[in-house]
Formats: C-alpha cells, structure tokens, sequence
C-alpha cells in the first residue's frame, strides 16, 4: 500500500511559495509549493517536535518556527544548528488538480 | 501471610519505634540478627545504584559501636526522636520465614527549647526472619526522602 | 568595641592582627553578600564537581558556585562546560533535574533552546506568526541569537575533579593553587580514573567560613572527636605539617599516623576515654596505597569552595555551598580510583561511617559549627581567638597552632577590603 500514490489536497490548496500541513494515512505531512513544483516532507521537526507548517519557507528550506533549524524541502537534510537529524522527503506527483504522494 | 502473622509483624514495626524513640538501644540492638546489615541511605544514592550511605553498618559488632559512639564519643544537641510508622506493606514471604516488607517512616526532632520538625521521612525496606521466637531483622534500609540532613544525624533512624 | 553602642554601624577590623576575629565577619549580611562577589564569582576557582559524575557526551549535573545554579555538562567532543542556570530570556532558573542526558537545555517557559556550550539555538515565533500570508510579531531585525546565550564559565579540569570561574580574568587554575598546594592536589588526583561512590548532604545553620576554618583548626581533632584519638587515626603527636599558598588562603594538614595504631592505645594527653574498644574492627581495617607516599591523612582546603579529604583510605570532595550568611549546604562526593579492588571499594564504603552528617568524627563538626554561629549572633560586636601557636603566619611541622586560620583572615581581610 506504501507503494501507492495517495491522494491528498487539490493543488489550489497548497499555498505559493508557502506549506501547508496535511494528514495523509495518519502522518503529519507537510506540502509545499514553489513555482509551481510541489514538495512533501515530515512535518515535524527533529528537534523540538513543533510543526514546520508554522514555520517559514525561504529559499528552498523550510525554518522551523520555534529553534529557526532550516531543512531543505526537496531532500529532508537538515540544514543549520540546532538540528542534527533529517526529515523525511516524500516523492509528489499532479493529476487531475490533485496533489499526489507516495511514501516510498 | 497468616493473620496472626501480620499482627506479628505490625507489632514489630510499631515496637521498633517505640525502642527508638525512648533510647534504649539494648532492645534496639536485640532486634537485629548477627548478621545484619543496617544503612540509613539518601534517595539519590538509592535510585541511582550509588553504595554510599549516611550510615552503613553491615555486622552487629558495628551496630554496638555505634550505640557506644553515640552514647560515649559523638557530641550532639541533645534531641528526642519522634517515629510515625506506616503499617507495612509485604513484599515477599519465603517458605524459611523470611519476609520481605516495606513501611513508610516520618521522623520528628524535638531540641531542648525546641519546637518539633520534620528530620527524617522516608521507608524501610527490610529483611525480616520469622521464628517461633519472634522477628529478627537481617537488614533494614532506610531509604529517606529529604535531600539535606538537618545538620547532623545521630542515633538510628 | 564600643561600649556606648555595641552594634557596628560599619564593620571595622579593630584587631591589629588575625589572631582576634570579629564575630560581624560571620553575622553581617551584606558582608556575605560582598564575600559573594568577591570571593566565589571573582578571582577564585570553585568547584563543581568530578568528570565521574558525567561520563558520557550529554550527562550533566546541576550545582552550585557560591549561590548561583550552574550546570556541569559534558560535550559532544568530550570536553567539559560549565554554563549558569538562568534562562537569558526571562531569566528561569530552567533545570530542575539534577542530573540527567540531553542533547540541548530548553527553558519550559517559552522553549528558549541552547546547545550543550549554552549558545542560544533558537527561539519560538522569532519571525512571528503567519496569518493570512503574512508574519505578525516577532522578534525585531536585529535581534541575534548570538548576543544571548547562557553565563558560560571559564572551566579547568585537572585530575578528573572539575572548577569553574565566573571570572572570565582568573588566573590558571595551577597558579591559582600554587605550587605546593597543586602538588598534593595531584597526589590525590593522579590521573587515574576516578570512580564515583555517591553522596551525603547536610545543611549547616552556620556561616560557611566556619567549614573552612575547621579544617584548618588542628587543635580541636584530637579534643572534640575523641572517637579519632582513640584509634590513632588523629593523635597531637603524631608526625604532622600545616602548610599553605603564598597568599594563605588554601591550606593543608598533613599528618602520618604514628606508632600508637590501632593495636596498640597508647594513651595521650587528649584521650579522655583510653578504654575503648571496638566490637567490629574493619571500621578501621586501613591499607596502606601507594600513592599516599607516607601521610595517612591530607587535608586541603581549597578557598572559598571545597575541602579535599583523604583520611586514610576514605576519599571525599566536601562542597560548600552558601545560603545566606547563616547557613550552607555541605555536599560530600565519595569516590575511589578505578583500579580499586572490591574489596578496597568495601574500605573506602566502612571508613566513610567515621565521615559526614552521621559519622563517627564529622558529626560533632557540624554541631559546633552551628553553637559557634549562635555565640556569634548574640553578640555580634564580640570576636573570637585564635591565637594558639603565637600571632604569626607560618607553616609548622606540629599540629598545636592556629596559623592556618589567621593566615585565610589575612587574605579575606585583603580581598575584602576591611
């Protein structure tokens, strides 16, 4: 089943240049959308657990709101102190003016 | 365990205190067996697997010396103790009469022209012998609670 | 000494020397308030505690300098940080555990998160919140999380014991002992592992000074703690130094225990009670070590902060750590080297009965301590004596002088100013 592409929002829903915060199956995922590409990772940060949709998109990397850790929104890496573990990046795809996401 | 056991073994507790608080060691010591051990611990070392205690006296021989000691050699504020014993609570009871039982304890300090406070609280954990002569302690461990020793701790606990 | 009004406006050293010392040095509570700043926050090493206590990367440990809270904790690198608990936004005192493992501190209060050095990571809505597209609040432009990070403390470790200064200009911890000092502080700590037995905490209505001048006073062992003399553990006569830096503020007393032993109870002008036996002899089943190198007791007092104890095979570090003038908590560490044999462990653990809140010889310490602080509150206009050995400051090679202690007021009276 995690082989699957699973629906999740209408693309219209995913704010530009910006995240949103999705439940998809039960996880806590973040969408973002940046010209007119959309990304998917975790949305909880690895450190303070606080919720990167609250955060602040910039420059590819998603600042988590509560210690400023930065990861990058296409590959999940944890990017600047205070982080020290990655997030999970998820594969998206569009169809139908839906967003698309495959856990793995 | 069997009722008149456990009434046994209140007594016990409650007989303790009342040796303790009244300062007659002779009794106090005739409570424990030869090979006892008896320690008055700090939470903290207990918890975290520490082996330093306040007091750790791991013969009889050592029980009397302290008695000498406090009796003839420390000097002190004289105080009175004052114990507050829980019932206990029975943790285990093996077939050769050995019982293993709990029982929280508070502990009162009244100086001369004193007021009386709180010195000591916290719980025994023991090792008991049951005979047809009555209740022995193999060891006893006071495992208390409060994070300073007012001052200085002088007779048992 | 004014007899019109015997209360001191301002407190004045009216002695010429040390050997009278004016009972406002222990009563006066701004005066406490000054030996703070002065002396544990500037110019002075404390201690705070042994690298075994937090072996691994992330173990800390909560103490005290003086009355401040700081926190022990070693780093990723392995390296030690002393930071001081207080949150440098609100200023919470943050950590309530007193040891633990963690990764970062965060204040509870608003998340305010440091590293393991105390440098300030990050801070919760430092950009506002979004509504509706756009950030609210916030904390301005030129705010900088490196501008607020913890009180981070200079730390020395030598010999697996570590201290810390709030002083970021203190001398080298090694300068700071001297060199005598600094070579008994390595026969005890010689590199060897040390390995932590646990711990005994006891609060003293007393001034804290009163601690260190106990330690320094080689006149009351063998008088107050008969227990001692009647063993040989301490006799007058015993093969004995009192040394000290050459500011006289850290001292040592160095004795070797003499022929008398504890088979044989010579008897000595000081033992009140010759008769006594003991029904359990391993209290004192004493083995020589090695590293002793003769004395069978060493103890150092290290100003303001710490005594360092080896009374034969018992090993402690005794913290003393003020509240107020009238009272300190005095927190003994007891630890082994990591070469003991169980069976020496088992030693050091049955000798420890003779040291702390309940042992046999420091019980009675604490008691004094505490009827000293009452002579001195009734009368705080009076002084004490310590005149025994003459007037001087010197080392000696016996035990029946007071130096020790006119030396440390000498040094007070000069960093103080009075």
């Amino acid at each position: 089943m995690s082989d699957n592409w699973i629906e999740t929002i209408s693309i219209d829903d995913v704010p530009e240049d910006d995240v949103i915060g999705v439940t998809v199956n039960g996880h806590q995922i973040a969408l973002y959308k940046v010209e007119d590409e959309i990304f998917a990772t975790d949305n909880v940060c690895t450190h303070g657990h606080a919720l990167l949709s609250d955060g602040f998109l910039e420059d590819g990397q998603i600042e988590c709101p509560l210690h400023q850790g930065r990861f990058c929104i296409k590959t999940g890496k944890a990017m600047s102190e205070p982080l020290t573990e990655d997030i999970k990046a998820y594969a998206t795809r569009m169809e139908d003016g839906q967003v698309f996401l495959k856990f793995r | 365990m069997k009722a008149d056991n456990y009434l046994k073994l209140t007594q016990f507790y409650q007989n303790y205190a009342a040796m303790v608080d009244q300062e007659n060691w002779d009794a106090w010591l005739d409570m424990f067996s030869e090979d006892c051990l008896y320690k008055v611990q700090a939470r903290e070392n207990y918890e975290r697997n520490l082996p330093m205690a306040a007091l750790s006296l791991t013969s009889k021989g050592m029980l009397k010396d302290r008695i000498y000691g406090i009796t003839e050699t420390i000097f002190h504020d004289p105080y009175h103790q004052l114990h507050l014993v829980s019932s206990p609570l029975i943790l285990s009871e093996s077939d050769d009469g050995i019982i293993e039982s709990q029982a929280n304890y508070t502990v009162f300090r009244t100086k001369n022209n004193g007021i009386a406070e709180v010195y000591n609280v916290g719980r025994y954990l023991d090792h008991l012998r049951l005979t047809e002569q009555g209740i022995q302690i193999k060891s006893r461990l006071c495992i208390f609670d409060n994070e300073m020793i007012l001052n200085s701790l002088i007779y048992p606990i | 000494m004014s007899h019109e009004n015997p209360i001191p406006m301002a407190p004045v050293w009216e002695h010429e020397d040390t050997s009278r010392i004016p009972f406002w040095a222990y009563t006066d509570e701004d005066i406490h308030k000054q030996e703070l700043e002065k002396l544990f926050y500037k110019k002075h090493w404390c201690y705070v505690g042994l690298e075994a206590e937090i072996p691994q990367p992330g173990d800390f440990k909560r103490t005290v300098i003086g009355e401040r809270s700081v926190i022990m904790v070693r780093h990723e690198d392995n390296s030690i940080y002393v930071v001081e608990n207080v949150c440098a936004h609100r200023g919470m005192r943050f950590c309530r555990e007193k040891h633990g493992h963690v990764k970062s501190f965060t204040c509870p209060y608003h998340q305010w998160n440091y590293d393991l050095e105390g440098k300030l990571q990050g801070v919760p809505f430092r950009r506002g919140v979004k509504q509706d597209g756009k950030a609210k609040g916030g904390m301005p432009k030129d705010f900088k999380t490196s501008d607020h990070g913890l009180t981070k403390l200079l730390v020395a470790t030598r010999g697996g014991v570590v201290f810390a200064s709030f002083d970021q200009n203190v001398e080298s911890f090694e300068d700071f002992l001297g060199p005598t000092m600094l070579s008994y502080f390595d026969r005890m700590f010689n590199g060897r592992k040390l390995t932590l037995l646990g711990y005994n905490k006891q609060r003293i209505p007393g001034n804290w000074k009163l601690m260190q001048e106990n330690i320094k006073d080689p006149y009351h062992p063998g008088l107050l703690h008969t227990w001692f003399v009647t063993f040989g553990l301490w006799r007058a006569d015993n093969r004995s130094e009192l040394k000290m830096d050459e500011h006289f503020r850290h001292a040592a007393m160095i004795s070797t225990r003499g022929s008398g032993g504890k088979d044989t109870q010579t008897t000595n002008v000081s033992s009140f009670k010759e008769s006594m036996q003991l029904n359990d002899p391993s209290f004192l089943d004493v083995e020589v070590e090695p590293w002793w190198d003769g004395p069978t007791a060493v103890m150092m007092t290290l100003f303001p902060s710490v005594i360092l104890q080896q009374q034969v095979n018992s090993v402690s570090t005794r913290h003393i750590q003020p509240n107020g003038h009238g009272s300190f908590d005095f927190v003994w560490t007891h630890f082994g080297y990591e070469d003991d044999t169980p069976d020496m462990t088992e030693r050091r653990l049955r000798q420890a009965n003779l040291f702390g809140p309940a042992g046999f010889v420091s019980a009675d310490d604490g008691e004094v301590i505490e009827f000293s602080q009452q002579g001195f509150e009734q009368k705080p206009f009076h002084r004490s004596l310590a005149e025994l050995g003459g007037k001087e400051i010197e080392e000696t090679d016996h035990m029946v002088s007071e130096t020790l202690i006119r030396g440390m007021y000498a040094y007070w009276r000069k960093v103080m100013g009075v």
